[in-house]
């Protein structure tokens, strides 16, 4: 038995009222004109005040009116596991049902996703009379249903869906779609309208939802059993949460050494070791197979080598979560494979220019940027191709050969350095265009008027002038400058983890940039003041990425914190990414493909399908329906041509996110509603009975009243 | 007659206390002092036919009514004389104060009193006796009809008087009795219909007693004139024991207006009331029995008849019962006559 609305029993204290108006209120006498008056003596003090309890019964009956009445309001309610939380007046119940992977988790009484017809037949089962119900998934594949007073358009339209099959991949969130549902058909405002999560406890299932939304209130239906029930461990399942390769030159020049992490998710027990089966495939035939014992809860790396003997060019290849014989079935197996693009020879080609070279190693400008990149590990220093040069190296070259010496150069680092000459400027801007990455970085020798004058255009912002930083100039042990947060939306460091590992940095000296919103800069890295530390501008296909100290330790201890090496790595990368050219790129599922390629794009997708891309306005062509997990390829050159341009194929794959092969179930806080409103059937309310009391309550208070009045009054008459 | 007196007193007088009444008189013990023939023994020698007694002739007597044989046994001429019979003159004084109406309906003191009085007045009328009547209260008395007159008009005036009063304020008893005493005829039937209760209320409790004190005196003095009194106590039973019970808060108000409210609880103030009530109702009774006056006690609720029968016996000579008087329980039912 819990209370709705518990505060109301301070009206309790509102009993103490009567007794006291009872023992403290003046009884009026009843007057008698008495001819005996003379024999009559008043005796002592006339207390006209009652001293004590009086009608006693009258008293009681009164005093548990208001009680009743009190307790009633504050609506009694008790629980009811097997019902379902439905607003207990007519609504437009929207059913907003989760499609997030880890809805396809298989338990005893099949996937989890089966649970939600039944769960959706309930609840409009449930809705009082005149409520409409409407339909909306996670999931944008099912088409939403706007509200109608037939409650049978949206449970088919589910029935269908749900036959179609489990779970799309798709890192859907129940809470992106909620204003979605909160908008959904023609909404009548004075209507109230409750949104029906149904789905389980994961972080993208009902752990997402705010408690209501858009005055929509949000009432979670969880299918892994009611939610005021602690929900029973979900069955372990096997997933393989991340794949990487890199080349393996020190066992073949051709080898390849592929790394993947398998993860046993579910609840933590780490005396509990799954075996996992996990095979490699390339182009559909079963290379090697290796076996890995994960803890319950916990991760095991894999380590697989293979060596391309005859291949050229890059390799689909497929890691796959093989059914041990006897053992039982994977309980998600939508996480069991994941998808590579194997390429023995992809490099990004970076170009180093040292403005500041010193003998002293650590003195060098791109010491640390150089160590940086190359403690990335064996395999990816092989990935990229570091040369480095002198600023009168590069003019030389540039002069010599023009474009042409930039050519082999898929991101261009000048740390330090003077500005270019005009005509190496030039170039430097021709290249960024047709798809180079550019990274200035700052110190004692640039100059912001030449800077600003030969690479303005370039620039995400021009410069204004080094200062030092901090908020006490002249005491040196204040000056300063920390590190915020970074802004891990921007694209180069997205999906690292929440802490980059800068925040204990700080600046000494930092250039300030002019401001200028038309350049649309993307803000990386800011200080603590909020002035930007890294920044990154599309510049035509290339990109150029300006960070505001320098990148030893001159001016700053960046270089000396361990996320120095992700955001140094990350920035390269994404500098290098642009061309769209060295490398495959992992997607997650949903997430596009952009390129900025001027040719003719056709995508064909891991079924075979082929989509051609259009540009759109800014050149850009986007490739969006990446649902299907798999290997990608996009074709260049139009093939309406019969001849395709030669250039190599673009390739990327798609993988599902493992964030949705969590399927531990996370709190979630029972349905809450504010103002009046009720929740039927879920708490079973008890406090009509009560009213029904009250009134017995009333009339025989009234029956009494009458007969004491009787009474009275038979006594009073002669 | 122009009109037939139980019409008029159809209002006070219920017609079963007619019935009653029909053949029945109204007789004294004592004999009465009229100015006119009546059917009352009279007090001296008259017209009548009983033999009273035999006197020596004087000069001057009629001497039709020399007794011949009286003669002859005594040697002297002797006359004969026979018991008068005169009529008798009723005088009611009736108490119209705010105490006589208590109670509800039948019940109510003044109805009792009223029926009593009228049915007295109506038995003396139709036995052609001479009624006077005078009433008192809301402070002021009505002495018009005091002189005794006979006639049906006499008793539709007093049934008009006391038909429905305005029962309010106190009766000044001295006054009524400082304006009848004079005008009485000789040897009255003066009958005091009230309820003795407070009779001279005054605020401050000695005065009201020393009042009341002379009040009885007066009352003897009448008696010590020759008049028959009769104090007609109609009361309550309320008054004689009061009803409330318990914590039940009450406010006492004097219905003649002289006394101050009383509030307090009903057992607390009916505490001591008995004994009060008893006291001084023991006290009247002894000061009527040592003066020769009729006290009759009358319970309002009691049935009209007995008290009535009990009237008329006690006016014709019948014992007081004590006890049931001082009780105040209906008086025993005795024959008139």
């Amino acid at each position: 038995m819990s209370l709705l609305a518990p505060l109301l029993l301070v009206g309790l204290i509102g009993l103490g009222l009567p007794l006291l108006a009872h023992l403290r209120g003046r009884e009026e006498p009843r007057t008698i004109a008495f001819a005996g008056r003379r024999f009559l003596a008043a005796r002592g003090e006339v207390l006209s005040q009652r001293r004590r309890l009086r009608d006693r019964l009258l008293l009681a009956l009164r005093l548990l009116l208001l009680a009743l009445v009190v307790v009633a309001l504050s609506r009694p309610v008790t629980r009811h596991d097997a019902a379902l939380a439905v607003l207990g007046e007519p609504h437009d119940a929207i059913l907003l049902v989760d499609g997030s992977r880890s809805m396809g988790l298989r338990g005893d009484d099949g996937p989890l996703f089966a649970a939600t017809a039944p769960a959706a037949e309930a609840i409009a089962a449930a809705l009082p009379a005149g409520s409409r119900l409407g339909l909306l998934s996670s999931d944008p594949a099912l088409a939403p249903v706007e509200p109608s007073a037939d409650p049978q358009a949206a449970l088919r339209a589910l029935e269908e869906r749900l036959e179609a099959g489990g779970p799309r991949p798709g890192s859907w969130r129940l809470s992106d779609r909620l204003p979605a549902a909160a908008t959904l058909g023609d909404r009548d405002r004075g209507r109230p309208r409750v949104v029906y999560a149904i789905g389980d406890r994961t972080a993208g299932g009902l752990a997402s939802l705010p408690p209501s939304a858009d005055d929509v209130a949000v009432i979670p239906v969880a299918v892994d059993g009611p939610l005021d029930a602690p929900a029973d461990d979900p069955p372990t399942h096997l997933g393989i949460a991340a794949a990487t390769w890199e080349p393996a030159p020190e066992i073949d020049p051709r080898a390849l050494r592929i790394r993947a992490e398998l993860r046993a998710y579910g609840p933590a027990d780490p005396e509990r070791r799954r075996r996992a089966l996990v095979a490699l495939r390339i182009g559909g035939e079963t290379i090697t197979q290796a076996e890995v014992e994960v803890p319950a809860g916990g991760a095991a790396p894999l380590e697989l080598t293979y060596t391309a003997a005859g291949e050229r060019g890059p390799l689909p290849a497929t890691l796959e979560l093989v059914e041990a014989a006897g053992a039982p079935a994977d309980a998600l197996p939508s996480d069991d494979r994941r998808h590579l693009w194997l390429a023995a020879d992809a490099r990004l080609r970076v170009t180093l220019v040292n403005g500041d070279p010193s003998e002293v190693r650590a003195h060098d400008e791109l010491f640390f940027l150089a160590t940086a990149l190359a403690e990335r590990g064996a395999g990816e220093r092989e990935r990229l191709a570091l040369r480095n040069l002198a600023p009168d190296q590069l003019e030389g070259a540039v002069r010599e050969a023009g474009a042409a010496a930039l050519a082999d150069v898929d991101v261009l680092v000048l740390a330090n350095a003077a500005a270019p000459a005009e005509d190496v400027a030039a170039v430097l801007r021709e290249r960024v265009e047709a798809g180079m990455g550019l990274w200035l970085t700052v110190g004692e020798r640039v100059d912001a008027d030449a800077y600003n004058e030969r690479l303005g255009e370039l620039l995400p912002l021009l410069l204004r002038e080094p200062v030092l930083a901090g908020t006490a100039p002249g005491r040196s042990e204040a000056a300063g400058e920390g590190f915020a947060p970074a802004n891990l939306d921007h694209p180069a460091l997205r999906g690292q983890s929440s802490d980059l590992g800068l925040l204990g940095a700080r600046a000494r000296r930092i250039f300030l940039l002019e401001p200028d919103p038309s350049r649309a800069p993307e803000i990386a890295l800011t200080y603590s003041s909020g002035a930007p530390t890294l920044l990154t501008r599309d510049y035509g296909r290339g990109r150029v990425a300006l960070l505001t100290t320098s990148i030893d330790r001159d001016w700053s201890d960046l270089p000396l914190r361990p996320g120095f090496v992700p955001l140094a790595t990350r920035t390269i990368a994404f500098l290098g990414d642009r061309a769209g050219e060295i490398g495959a790129r992992d997607l997650s599922v949903g997430q596009p493909w952009t390129s900025r390629l001027p040719e003719a794009l056709t995508v064909v997708t891991p079924s075979g399908r082929r989509v051609a891309l259009a540009a759109d306005d800014d050149g850009v062509r986007r490739f969006t329906d990446t649902f299907e997990p798999g290997h990608y390829r996009v074709e260049r050159g139009d093939p309406s041509d019969g001849e395709a341009s030669g250039a190599a194929p673009l390739l990327f794959t798609v993988n599902v996110d493992p964030s949705e092969s969590e399927t531990l179930p996370r709190p979630i806080a029972p349905p809450t509603l504010a103002g009046d409103r009720v929740l039927a059937a879920a708490s079973v309310p008890r406090w009509r009975p009560l009213v029904g009391l009250a009134a017995l309550a009333l009339l025989l208070e009234s029956l009494l009243r009458l007969r004491r009045r009787r009474r009275a009054l038979a006594a009073s008459r002669p | 007659m122009a009109t037939d007196p139980d019409r008029a007193l159809a209002a006070i007088l219920p017609p079963a206390l007619l019935d009653l009444l029909r053949g029945r008189a109204l007789t004294l013990a004592r004999p009465v002092w009229g100015q006119r023939g009546g059917r009352h023994r009279a007090a001296r020698a008259g017209l009548g036919h009983l033999f009273r007694a035999h006197r020596a002739y004087v000069p001057g007597d009629d001497p039709r009514h020399l007794d011949w044989r009286a003669m002859a046994r005594r040697d002297r001429p002797m006359i004969r004389q026979t018991e008068g019979e005169d009529e008798l003159s009723l005088v009611a004084l009736v108490d119209l104060a705010g105490g006589m109406a208590y109670g509800e309906g039948a019940t109510q003191k003044h109805r009792a009193s009223a029926a009593l009085v009228a049915a007295l007045a109506h038995l003396a009328i139709r036995q052609g006796d001479r009624v006077g009547f005078a009433t008192g209260g809301d402070g002021a008395i009505d002495a018009a009809h005091l002189r005794p007159a006979g006639g049906v008009p006499r008793l539709l005036a007093l049934a008009e008087a006391l038909a429905a009063p305005p029962l309010r304020g106190a009766c000044p008893w001295p006054a009524l009795l400082a304006a009848a005493a004079p005008r009485l005829p000789r040897r009255a039937l003066v009958v005091v219909a009230s309820d003795l209760l407070d009779p001279c209320p005054d605020a401050a409790p000695e005065a009201a007693d020393a009042a009341e004190a002379e009040l009885w005196a007066s009352f003897a003095g009448l008696r010590a004139r020759g008049h028959d009194v009769v104090l007609l106590r109609v009361l309550h039973p309320d008054e004689l024991d009061p009803p409330w019970r318990g914590g039940e808060l009450l406010r006492i108000v004097d219905p003649q207006g002289a006394r101050a409210d009383l509030e307090g609880m009903a057992a607390a103030l009916r505490e001591g009331y008995r004994a009060r009530f008893q006291a001084h109702r023991e006290a009247l009774a002894r000061h009527c029995e040592g003066h020769g006056i009729h006290l009759l006690e009358v319970r309002s609720d009691a049935p009209l008849a007995d008290a009535l029968l009990g009237l008329l016996a006690r006016l014709s000579g019948a014992p007081a019962p004590l006890d049931d008087a001082l009780l105040g329980a209906p008086q025993p039912r005795q024959a008139g006559r």
